[in-house]
């Protein structure tokens, strides 16, 4: 095995010094020439996970190959797949990549501990940005999440999914005089009106409760961390938190589906397609798919914003966006990808062919080519969906960019489950949660 | 004795239903068209698009270096194994139980436990993503079994013959290969199979150290498990493909692993 | 050496001159084996000592990738075992690992003996038969997962639905704290059982054929057949394959991963399944690797203790 690194590094070795020979004898790193292309005898290695946006942009990649003469390395492995890699990529700070997504539920980690390079430099910079391309351009609810605390900029967002609640089954809603609720108490209402009418099970969220949980937590008044991202001792075990915790579980327990507390995003989506979950609270890259042409329900869906609790609003907002890992070696050549990406009229051009792209841009989302794309079953979601990142700007979601709230979600996980399973009473459950919570961030060195 | 081989027979026929209902049942997903994956209907018209959209994309070359790594694996295991399995079983010396149970130990440590390091050493000499990294590393869980299988086995067939044939001139090694490796046969295509199998069906290991150009079949599976729905169809087609090629193996080995009480004695 | 003559050199070993009178016979006996023996030893050092070692000073560092500085940070070597002992959640997957390793590793020893002594008899049936049930144990673990899934889930379930058919509804079992560990339970054995069938089947057709022959003629019955002559001879190939289940058992991943995420609450959460959450969701290296060493020494011993106990029969002793 020895011989065989040996060998190994013996070989690149070699290569180096051939690549090195090879670019000062060679044109291609010379001065500007006529024809020549900017970034040619680059390689950029760039990963995202396998979102609807991110395999469609595989299909300009040759475009921006052509134009700049770089090499591009494309991938797009699921959503578990590329997290686990990016991560242990990141935290054992490697090289392979020049361009990553942030992902949401890693953006408190991958931002917080400094992985990815700050932007602002870029941006202000006319050589690096043309000044058409327009960084304001971009929902202010959505660049905020890769924001760190001092607001330096790490990644450009390229989606938004923002929280809100759709009915699968809306005429069983009809058939029981009810609206979609708009507030805590008019959903246990409707929810007892409609539960198991045709069989259908009446309310069905996914069961990454650190997610789905949270608009109900904030809607009774309580929250994560005291104040992120100043004071994160966790209040968990507040009065308000015991409530909104009961409120949701009882929900789960009486009108969610047999094996509720089991069902993952996926299941949801699928479930909810096929007619077998009426209303979920969810997100809405979720939701629209049940406009899909193979989707059961794509004639009696109907959606409406979050609902509100007694003491407001928190639909919850989740990017993901393109950044540049500190480790890259080729920061200048990934900027330029990122610009590319993101450009108006790349933007433009994959909605005119193939009716979806990044949805960030307010210019986009006002152009009259976007406003049909974003109806589903003759409901316009665009409203719902700007409302909503509108709220997002208010702060609230500051929780998620910790990065140790992974650990305090996990414990928000286990508390709803207890009590949706009848293990804990729900006091019982939030104050193991807080207690638990209080040793993880004691365990990452958190002083509170 | 026709009746009571018939109860036998019914028995295991009924077993087999009962166990393998599930594989079964996932087989009949994957000739499944998209929308009516959970119809319970018997009657539904089968289709072949989860297997041809399958063979686009990264699934074939992913299912080939899933073969080239297994067996590469399983050969490296059983040459580096059996002789030293052989050796454990008749070579008499103090330290025969402590290395024996060491051995046992290098396979103990889970996964999670050797991630990183071999990670960061396979970064250090280039092996990331290749699939001679896979091979060692899968080393590391089939060494041990085969030692400890081969050794069980060896254990099985009496010294007799070969301290016979000791005392009659004959080395060591000629005394395996022509006295107690046929002996053992059926044990050691056991032993074969069983690395195949885990090597085959590794999911860990693969996820973390590969990107593209290796990426084994198991890893190219969990890659239809997407943000927006487990494509179902072609995770069942994907299963069903996947296990064909140990079937296979295992079918055209059965030879060794047949034979009733009345075989593969020793007379002595 | 030239100037000695050639028919000393060719002088040949007496004929028929038994092995065990040639001085040293033993010695090279050993040596013949050594060589059989070192390389294995060799690759096994190369691979598993530097990880191992690496392992161990991680535990003894509160390492956490997300602060750099923390990967040399030796001021507190025990703290991790220490926290270890006093952490509720480990004592509890302690607990639960015990519970699923003790009922899959009976099961699968129970049913993979069974099902090799049924399909043991010569005839051309079982001996087909035989290949397709090691199927489970093919499939790759993930799948098997995502089937047991679906399995589980009674909305879509094929077997929910025909319990539910004929009268006998069952609650989903995975979403049930008392009931999720035994539905994982299940689905393991399932999973594994062929593997300890494939051991015995290959340990019966080693059997040799006289005694089992001349007990049938002193008239045994099927009972006592087992009793007094194949299981003596399993014993020991079934020691082995309950110890590599019990390895392998503390090493269960997928099904956990996707049927229950170690839920409900943590009903489901056994140690290796905490040490991969600790390592790999929240990067606390250090800590993760400080399970992962209690986990092996845990495992080391009870092997150790298990070996003793299994080889008390051994033949050559």
């Amino acid at each position: 095995m020895a011989v065989l690194g040996r060998r190994l590094r013996r070989r690149q070795f070699l290569q180096a010094g051939a690549a090195t020979a090879g670019a000062l004898i060679l044109p291609g790193r010379a001065p500007a020439q006529a024809g020549s292309k900017p970034l040619s005898g680059i390689t950029l290695n760039i990963a995202c996970w396998s979102s609807p946006y991110a395999k469609l942009l595989s299909d300009y990649v040759p475009q921006f190959q052509e134009a700049t003469g770089a090499k591009v390395n494309y991938e797009t492995p699921s959503f578990p797949i590329y997290n686990q890699r990016t991560d242990v990529e990141l935290s054992t700070g490697g090289s392979s990549y020049d361009v990553l997504n942030v992902t949401f539920i890693y953006i408190g980690r991958w931002i917080g501990a400094g992985w990815f390079v700050p932007l602002d430099g870029y941006l202000k910079d006319p050589q690096k940005t043309p000044a058409d391309w327009e960084p304001d351009d971009f929902l202010p609810g959505a660049t905020a999440a890769f924001k760190n605390p001092a607001g330096r900029l790490y990644a450009i967002p390229w989606t938004a999914d923002i929280y809100m609640g759709g009915a699968a089954r809306y005429d069983l809603f009809e058939k029981a005089g009810k609206p979609m609720p708009d507030t805590f108490d008019e959903l246990a209402d409707t929810m007892k009106a409609v539960h198991m009418k045709d069989g259908v099970p009446g309310f069905l969220p996914e069961n990454h409760y650190g997610w789905s949980f949270i608009p109900f937590l904030q809607g009774y008044g309580g929250n994560v961390f005291r104040d992120p991202p100043e004071d994160l001792t966790p209040v968990l075990d507040t009065p308000e938190a015991i409530a909104a915790a009961e409120f949701f579980a009882k929900l789960l327990h009486d009108y969610g589906p047999d094996g509720a507390i089991s069902y993952t995003y996926e299941q949801v989506v699928a479930t909810l397609k096929a007619g077998r979950a009426n209303y979920s609270p969810n997100g809405q890259i979720f939701l629209v798919q049940m406009g899909a042409k193979d989707s059961k329900v794509a004639n009696t869906c109907n959606f409406s914003m979050c609902p509100a609790g007694p003491k407001g609003r928190f639909p919850g907002v989740a990017t993901h966006g393109w950044g540049i890992p500190t480790g890259s070696k080729n920061k200048d050549a990934a900027w330029q990808f990122i610009t590319w990406a993101l450009s108006k009229p790349l933007i433009r051009q994959m909605v005119a062919e193939r009716g979806y792209s990044s949805i960030t841009r307010r210019s986009l989302i006002d152009s009259p080519e976007f406003k049909g794309k974003l109806t589903v079953n003759g409901h316009d979601i665009v409203k719902i969906y700007l409302d909503t990142i509108e709220l997002g700007t208010r702060g609230y979601m500051k929780y998620r960019t910790i990065y140790v709230y992974p650990q305090v979600d996990k414990q928000i996980d286990i508390a709803i489950q207890n009590i949706a399973s009848g293990q804990m009473s729900a006091a019982q459950a939030m104050r193991q949660a807080q207690q638990n919570s209080l040793a993880e961030l004691q365990r990452a060195g958190i002083k509170l | 004795m026709n009746s009571e081989r018939m109860v036998v027979h019914g028995a295991a026929a009924l077993l087999l239903v009962v166990v393998l209902f599930p594989a079964l049942w996932m087989l009949q997903l994957s000739f499944r068209a998209g929308g009516d994956i959970f119809d319970l209907s018997f009657v539904f018209t089968p289709t072949l698009d989860n297997y041809r959209v399958l063979w686009t994309g990264l699934f074939p070359s992913s299912f080939g270096n899933s073969v080239v790594v297994s067996l590469a694996a399983t050969a490296l295991s059983l040459l580096f194994g059996v002789p030293a399995a052989y050796a454990l079983s008749r070579c008499r010396f103090k330290a025969r139980r402590p290395i024996a149970l060491w051995i046992l130990a290098t396979r103990m440590a889970p996964p999670v436990a050797f991630t990183i390091p071999f990670f960061l050493a396979y970064r250090f000499l280039g092996l990331i993503d290749s699939l001679a990294g896979l091979v060692v590393i899968y080393l590391t869980f089939n060494l041990a079994l085969v030692v400890w299988l081969m050794r069980n086995f060896f254990d099985g067939v009496p010294r007799a013959l070969e301290e016979a044939a000791w005392i009659d001139g004959c080395g060591v090694w000629s005394g395996f290969r022509l006295i107690a490796l046929p002996l053992a046969a059926p044990g050691l295509v056991a032993t074969g199979v069983l690395c195949f199998i885990l090597s085959w069906n590794d999911f860990f290991y693969a996820l973390i150290l590969t990107r593209t150009k290796a990426m084994t079949a198991p890893v190219a599976i969990v890659n239809f498990m997407q943000y927006e729905g487990w494509e179902w169809g072609k995770i069942a087609a994907g299963g069903t493909l996947v296990m064909l090629p140990v079937v296979v193996f295992s079918t055209l080995v059965r030879r060794y692993l047949v034979g009733g009480l009345t075989a593969g004695g020793v007379k002595e | 050496m030239a100037t000695q003559p050639a028919s000393i050199e060719r002088a040949p070993r007496p004929a028929r001159l038994p092995r065990a009178a040639v001085p040293g016979w033993r010695r090279e006996q050993q040596r013949s084996f050594a060589l059989g023996l070192i390389p294995a030893l060799l690759v096994l050092v190369a691979i598993t000592l530097g990880p191992t070692i690496y392992l161990i000073i991680t535990s003894l560092t509160p390492l956490d990738p997300v602060h750099p500085h923390s990967a040399t940070d030796f001021s507190d070597p025990a703290g991790n075992y220490r926290a270890l002992i006093a952490d509720a959640r480990f004592l509890n997957s302690l607990w639960v690992q015990m519970k699923l390793s003790v009922a899959t590793v009976a099961a699968q020893l129970a049913i993979g003996l069974g099902v090799a002594l049924l399909l043991n008899a010569g005839s051309r049936f079982l001996e087909a038969v035989r290949t397709a049930f090691i199927l489970p144990m093919v499939l790759p673990p993930i799948v098997v997962a995502v089937v047991w899934k679906v399995i589980f889930t009674p909305d879509v379930s094929p077997v929910h639905r025909m319990l539910a058919a004929i009268g006998l509804p069952v609650h989903s079992l995975i979403a049930d704290p008392a009931m999720a560990l035994w539905a994982i339970a299940v689905a393991d054995t399932w999973e594994w059982f062929p593997f300890t069938m494939l051991m015995a089947l290959a340990a019966l057709q080693m059997i040799p054929g006289e005694p089992i022959d001349a007990a049938r003629i002193d008239g045994a019955g099927r009972l006592a057949l087992f009793r007094y002559i194949l299981f003596p001879y399993l014993r020991p190939t079934l020691v082995v394959a309950g110890l590599f289940r019990l390895i392998d058992s503390i090493k269960a991943f997928p099904l956990i991963y996707v049927l229950t995420n170690g839920g409900p609450g943590t009903a489901t959460e056994v140690t290796n399944y905490y040490a991969f959450v600790e390592s790999f969701n929240f990067s606390y290296w250090g800590y993760g690797s400080a399970i992962a060493t209690l986990m092996v020494a845990g495992v080391l011993l009870l092997s150790w203790i298990i070996g003793h106990l299994g080889q008390g029969a051994e033949r050559d002793e």
